[in-house]
């Protein structure tokens, strides 16, 4: 495949220098959720609506075959010719030999991504045909010579200048970069095209079984043109593009315009059934015929997936990019470092799947997990959750990186792995400058000038606690603290402060000294049988203590509990068994303790407080676990501090587990946009629910707004404790 | 002229659909850029359309076959006035691509996204409605449906061959620095003609 010998990294840095790129993606990515919520005004429900895209093609995905066989079934009986081509160059001989067949010199061709995940276009030029693109942006590329950067808009990398460039260059005259005249000037040359041209090739957005139409939807009316003008049309249709009945183009139509481009509707929508008339001129004399309509019922790897307990979900998939648009790391690089076509989280699944999984090890680390995706996807794919699946399946059939095999195989030993961080404090003492510094021992990597990371702290909770707990004599709950390696080994003050509101709250809190990581960063590479061993152990730690609550001041820790846990020890029934039993006891320590409050009667309004506290949102705790107003009713019941919000509150601090180190070049210049709001909310401290998080956004705090203190609830809450006692 | 439905009127009484849409068709519509015009009469769609040729310094008309056009009589209109006017199927098709204004008809709005749905499986509709610069679309202000969902209920009765299209304001693109630039392939203004006096035989 082409990507064999690509270099990331090296991508990587130029798209960050590429002032054009960044300043339309960062325009556009400021833009879009504004304009696409504008677009759902007047829908009653977007759940609902989302609901019925999952559902509607769930069903179908269930029963592909007969599906297919139905569409193929109804469109023969019109008259259609249907293909099912098994692969790229199934198709492309079918294609060849129809244009051979039939005189075929010039096409025109409507979007389809189809066509250009297999670059049907070179083929067709190779044989000696005239080929042009009539969407605009696709025709710029075109002509650039470039791939795609995005599924909708195509172009989106150029800029008006680079494109009045490519136009003049292709049409041997000066044509001045004004965007209206551009325009014209496309219209004037590719109306030409397709007056002249002999087949018109098409994409579709969907196929309806019941009678066998194909639904296009367009914005320039090339679509209308192309299936219009030429005698011969042929769409493109992929598996995944199938539906039952017209009716449930219905979800579809009333999301996939809303989400690509903020409209409530496209253009034109143009559904076709069967051949229709075409107007055909014989010794200057206009006459009707009928088409000829050709369906490519593309297969390309979409059949396997529907049979894929997992990737099944990409049926879901409309293709509107609305996941690239809400991505902050698309934000930074645009598609191309995608290398194939299909650009961002979901372009990382396509990939692998109608492309090859060599493509998909490439980029796969440009997916941080922040779930900002799942919460617009029209379908409701869990675009994160497959890339950690594609990553399991990836490195059971690839292996591990060498140097990431040694370090989990340490961090899947508890005794190895903590004997590692209390020896790291000694080997940082000389470069520690205060409580911060450049290298975390455990990811030894990524430094970086806007942002300190932390050091390991001189004792960790775990010696302590027995010292710091307070065990109230008839507790009402019996709490097992389970801290995750971040408030163990780094914020073990974090972690004291934990104990003492569980304390304050007459609970008595025990620490399993045989816990260890929670196994995100490990399965977070793909890792599964060491994530395996890792939970094992952790539920043993934890049953041997027998606690009414296991509790955890952490969300991704508390997800691997309660979600991951069980998933990965499903094949195994009797640890299956014994991971749900304990993953019903798991809870997060700001809803936990909000609850409890409340109960309490200790949320009352508190009046505003001096001191200005605006909370961030992590990825996981909003979008994984649903928290978000819990720790907000705490810090708005301390009697110090009034609640003000950040602009984009919950997007992503770019820390993410390892990819924050990993990917500094990235991660920092998400950090900044979160600084840069912090600082516009005029907030004095910074609370968070996620030490990841604190790590990420503190380093930055401390190089930028060392005056700006990052605080975990907890740590908020003790003080207000603290501050009662005196 | 082939049409996919023959009588979209009575369709459209088993869904729900009535002229109490046509406000918040007119305000979606125009705001995806389509011109809305409301009259009492047809003839005063002649006005309309006569102005609009006046200003545009229009020469050449195609426009296909529909019962609001003809009881407007704005084709006689435009003959008076030296208009070139084509209306049979292969004077369109030879004379679309240079016409400075299509006319057609279509069968009803959706009040949900400002569209209207035009009947496109006879070419020439698509033919006056694509080419020239300026597409003017007669429609009943009567025959308005909700939403998306209501106009599939009645594609789901009638649409078993052919070629239907939903228009929403003229033809756009934002591939260039995401401006949004109105007319690329198609018309770069969509006007309808929205008559509330019943005409016998519907639009067809």
């Amino acid at each position: 495949m082409e990507s064999s010998n690509r270099n990331i990294q090296q991508e990587i840095e130029e798209k960050l220098k590429d002032e054009v790129l960044r300043g339309a993606l960062g325009r556009f990515a400021e833009a879009y959720p504004v304009s696409r919520l504008k677009a759902y005004e007047n829908v009653e429900d977007i759940e609902a609506l989302r609901d019925q895209v999952k559902q509607t093609k769930m069903d179908t995905v269930a029963r592909i075959e007969e599906v297919a066989d139905q569409f193929v079934a109804e469109a023969e009986k019109r008259g259609a010719k249907v293909f099912r081509a098994a692969d790229g160059p199934a198709l492309k001989k079918y294609l060849l030999d129809l244009c051979r067949e039939k005189g075929v010199k010039r096409i025109v061709k409507s979007k389809s991504m189809a066509s250009e995940e297999i670059h049907l276009n070179k083929d067709l030029i190779d044989a000696g045909l005239r080929v042009r693109e009539t969407d605009l942006g696709e025709w710029i590329i075109a002509i650039a010579g470039h791939k795609p950067s995005h599924m909708v808009m195509p172009a989106i990398h150029l800029n008006r200048y680079q494109v009045a460039g490519y136009f003049s260059k292709e049409l041997k005259t000066d044509i001045p970069p004004d965007i209206p005249l551009m325009v014209q000037v496309a219209r004037k040359n590719l109306r030409q095209e397709f007056l002249q041209a002999d087949m018109g090739i098409s994409g579709a957005n969907f196929g309806v079984a019941e009678n066998g139409a194909v639904g296009l939807v367009t914005n320039e009316g090339n679509g209308r043109l192309t299936t219009s003008l030429p005698p011969i049309h042929v769409v493109i249709i992929g598996y995944e593009k199938l539906i039952p009945t017209l009716k449930d183009a219905v979800p579809i139509l009333r999301t996939l315009p809303r989400n690509a481009t903020c409209q409530l509707m496209t253009s034109y929508m143009s559904m076709i059934c069967g051949p229709t008339p075409v107007m055909v001129k014989k010794d200057g004399q206009w006459t009707e015929q009928e088409k000829e309509l050709h369906i490519i019922l593309f297969d390309n790897g979409r059949l396997r997936a529907a049979h894929d307990e997992k990737f099944k979900e990409i049926y879901q998939c409309v293709r509107c990019a609305s996941c690239l648009n809400v991505c902050p790391v698309y934000a930074l690089v645009g598609g191309h470092v995608y290398g194939h076509i299909y650009a961002g989280g979901i372009g990382a699944i396509l990939t692998a799947f109608l492309n090859s999984m060599g493509d998909f090890e490439k980029i796969n680390e440009l997916c941080i997990g922040c779930r900002r995706c799942t919460e617009v996807c029209p379908g409701k794919i869990n675009i994160p959750g497959l890339i950690e699946e594609l990553r399991i399946r990836n490195a059971k059939e690839n292996g591990l990186p060498f140097a990431m095999k040694n370090i989990f195989e340490i961090v899947g030993n508890r005794k190895v792995f903590h004997t590692l961080l209390r020896l790291a404090k000694v080997g940082q003492m000389p470069f520690q400058t205060g409580r911060l510094i450049r290298h975390l021992p455990l990811f030894l990597a990524g430094l970086a000038k806007d942002r300190s990371l932390p050091a390991i702290a001189p004792t960790p909770l775990r010696d302590t606690i027995d010292k710091v707990a307070k065990n109230p004599q008839n507790p009402t709950k019996k709490i097992a603290f389970f801290s995750g390696c971040s408030l163990d080994f780094v914020y073990p003050e974090t972690g004291e402060a934990v104990v003492k509101v569980l304390n304050d709250l007459n609970m008595s809190v025990v620490f399993p000294q045989d816990q260890s990581c929670c196994g995100k960063p490990v399965i977070g590479f793909g890792d599964i049988e060491t994530t395996r061993k890792m939970a094992k152990a952790n539920i043993a730690a934890f049953e041997a203590v027998n606690p009414d609550i296991i509790l955890a001041a952490c969300p991704t820790c508390a997800e691997m509990w309660k979600e991951t846990y069980p998933e990965i020890l499903h094949e195994d029934p009797e640890w299956n068994a014994r991971a749900k039993k304990i993953a019903a006891k798991v809870r997060e320590f700001t809803s936990f303790v909000a609850e409890e409050y409340e109960k309490a009667g200790r949320l009352g309004e508190a009046n505003a407080g001096a001191k200005k506290v605006t909370y961030h949102d992590s990825c996981h705790m909003r979008r994984v676990l649903g928290i978000f107003k819990e720790p907000r009713k705490l810090l708005r019941s301390t009697s110090d501090y009034e609640l003000v919000e950040m602009k984009d509150c919950d997007k992503c601090c770019g820390m993410s587990g390892a990819f924050g180190v990993k990917h500094a070049d990235l991660s920092i210049p998400i950090l900044n946009q979160k600084i840069t709001n912090i600082k516009d909310s005029g907030a004095e401290v910074v609370a968070v629910g996620c030490p990841a998080c604190m790590m990420q956004i503190r380093g930055g705090l401390d190089k930028q707004a060392p005056n700006i203190k990052v605080k975990h609830v907890a740590d908020i809450l003790a003080e207000e404790l603290d501050k009662k006692k005196k | 002229m082939k049409k996919v439905c023959e009588n979209w009127e009575k369709v459209l009484l088993t869904t729900t659909c009535g002229p109490e849409y046509f406000e918040e068709f007119e305000a979606k519509a125009k705001q995806a850029s389509a011109e809305i015009f409301r009259v009492k009469t047809p003839v005063e769609a002649k006005e309309i359309i006569t102005n609009l040729i006046k200003f545009t310094n229009a020469k050449k008309v195609v426009s296909v076959d529909n019962v609001l056009q003809q009881a407007s009589g704005v084709n006689e209109e435009l003959q008076a006035m030296g208009i070139e006017l084509y209306t049979s199927q292969n004077d369109i098709a030879e004379h679309a691509e240079t016409a400075d204004i299509g006319i057609s008809g279509v069968e009803f709005g959706i009040a949900e996204t400002g569209s209207v749905c035009q009947d496109a499986y006879a070419i020439e509709s698509r033919l006056v409605s694509m080419l020239p610069p300026v597409h003017i679309a007669f429609m009943p202000s009567s025959r308005i449906v909700p939403g998306v969902e209501q106009a599939f209920d009645v594609f789901s009765q009638v649409f078993q061959r052919g070629y239907l299209s939903l228009i929403t304001g003229p033809s756009r693109t934002a591939d260039i620095e995401r401006v949004l630039t109105i007319g690329v392939h198609g018309p770069s203004r969509f006007i309808v003609i929205a008559v509330d006096e019943p005409v016998s035989g519907g639009v067809a």
